[in-house]
């Protein structure tokens, strides 16, 4: 599709906008694109430009009032074929990006991002407040946000590093890679994909981590106090540390942890279950991988 | 284009959201086309889902469906001697329960009992307490069959890669549903595979409203 968008744009003459409009701070920056890509970056000015590479034939239209700065464009008839943004908005201003043949990119806001795509990327780096990234057909990947963040993707991986704050990772056909997280609330599950986190367990924490068709591999600090409940159906489990059971039923069991305050849930119907420590997950996951190849 | 309150709509029409939220979405759709679409939308599936079935479904299954969706069957009934009186359901529970058989029948009972001789009291017990219906697993599966419809209905308005690869992820959340059913025919009070279940079922019915969130935004 993408390809026949180009073809398309390529028909058209291609012309640039670029205009810089004076901005307050509050105004949150709304973006729509049918095909193409929206690139954001921050600067310290209270502006934003908005330059953009497009056909002749679309036309951007900016409306700009002192709640928002909204840009969209169109065609002559129907929707705009390929359009590029190159947009610099203030750090802290609140970003909504949507397309549908469209990638999306987002560099060092420190503001909320909202980021929705059908069929292309969506990578993020920084956001605060609520962050919330959806793509269906596209990778998902975030680093150095907090807050509350939602990461949703249908039929790829969801990447988060760096992350503070609670989460929300969800996908049907991908893995799901969670690093380098703090977090007393995290949610992340998938379909037909492995799970990895490795990442603070906080007192009083909830983790829950479920997967049908893969593996979950989470990190598990040495004074980390976590009651941990273990599902699985036709799945193996297995710890880097040795643990007591203190209950066990057919497909569950559970064992606690130091003071148990915090909850872990770890589901897979048909993958294996591994805790280990914080740092070992990467070199277990190197490992698999390099047994693989030897097969 | 999708906002903030897009992925509510549905809350919404449920009277799932707090006064508050229902008093700004309100205001929102008087001024949101888009949302006011995709709510039409979504009133037209509810409104299918309850049209779906009127029709009593098979004898045998619905006992365990009634039971678990919380009415007395008949069955019941004529045991505790009270049997003259006419039982009645409203056609929410009707569809749900139709549409939950539909579902839940078809998929499971060929995978569950398709190496076993037919056996129309086994299977039907097997399946009803494997699935362990509440009211809400019930109107979930007639959700999910709603927006089936929908989708094939609307399948026009999405490019045909994007149907592609719902269809391929849909069909992946219908595998692991199987497998949930599969392995709760052999341990049916099992808490972890009924809940697998229901989540899967609830992804699967996820999956459904955005792609008739997209079908809708495109149209």
């Amino acid at each position: 599709m993408l390809m026949t968008l180009a073809t398309l744009a390529a028909l058209g003459i291609a012309q640039q906008t670029d205009t810089t409009l004076p901005v307050r701070a509050g105004v949150r920056l709304e973006v729509s694109n049918f095909g193409g890509e929206i690139a954001v970056k921050t600067w310290s000015k209270s502006a934003v430009r908005i330059a953009a590479n497009h056909s002749s034939r679309d036309r951007i239209s900016i409306d700009a009032t002192e709640q928002y700065v909204r840009v969209k464009s169109e065609g002559r008839r129907g929707p705009s074929q390929l359009v590029e943004y190159d947009i610099t908005v203030p750090t802290s201003m609140a970003l909504a990006l949507s397309g549908v043949y469209t990638d999306i990119s987002v560099d060092g806001s420190q503001g909320e991002v909202t980021a929705e795509t059908v069929e292309g990327s969506v990578k993020v780096s920084g956001g605060a407040g609520n962050v919330s990234l959806k793509s269906v057909q596209g990778e998902v990947t975030l680093e150095k946000a907090r807050g509350r963040i939602s990461l949703s993707s249908v039929n790829e991986t969801i990447t988060a590093t760096g992350i503070s704050g609670d989460i929300s990772a969800e996908t049907v056909n991908g893995d799901v890679t969670l690093t380098q997280i703090e977090s007393a609330n995290t949610d992340a599950t998938t379909v037909n994909g492995d799970i990895t986190y490795d990442g603070t367990i906080k007192d009083g924490g909830r983790y829950r981590f479920s997967t049908h068709d893969g593996d979950l591999r989470v990190a598990v600090p040495e004074k980390a106090g976590v009651s941990v409940s273990v599902a699985t159906f036709n799945g193996d489990f297995s710890s880097c540390f040795p643990v007591q059971l203190s209950r066990k039923t057919k497909h569950r069991f559970d064992f606690t942890i130091g003071s148990g305050t915090a909850r872990i849930e770890l589901e897979s119907f048909n993958g294996d279950i591994r805790l280990c420590r914080p740092g070992q997950l990467k070199r277990d996951k190197h490992e698999d991988h390099d047994d693989q190849e030897e097969e | 284009m999708k906002d903030q309150w897009t992925d509510r709509l549905s809350e919404y029409l449920d009277g799932d959201l707090t006064a508050g939220e229902r008093t700004a979405l309100e205001a929102h759709l008087a001024a949101c086309g888009v949302c006011r679409v995709t709510l039409d939308e979504l009133r037209r599936v509810v409104a299918r889902a309850q049209a779906l079935d009127d029709r009593p479904p098979a004898a045998d299954l619905w006992p365990g469906i009634a039971e678990h969706i919380g009415v007395v069957s008949l069955a019941a009934r004529r045991v505790d001697g009270r049997g003259r009186r006419r039982l009645s359901f409203t056609m929410p529970q009707l569809a749900a329960a139709a549409v939950a058989l539909a579902l839940f029948s078809a998929g499971s009972a060929r995978l569950l009992f398709r190496n076993r001789p037919p056996s129309p009291t086994q299977g039907t017990t097997a399946i009803m307490t494997n699935v362990g219906m509440s009211p809400l697993d019930a109107r979930t599966a007639a959700s999910v069959a709603a927006l089936e419809e929908n989708l094939a209905r609307n399948r026009g308005q999405l490019d045909t890669a994007t149907v592609r690869v719902i269809e391929k992820n849909l069909g992946i959340i219908d595998r692991a549903i199987r497998d949930a059913q599969s392995a709760l025919a052999a341990d049916p009070a099992n808490a972890y595979l009924n809940q697998h279940l229901a989540q899967e079922t609830r992804r699967k019915l996820e999956l459904l409203r955005q792609a008739a969130t997209l079908a809708s935004a495109r149209s």
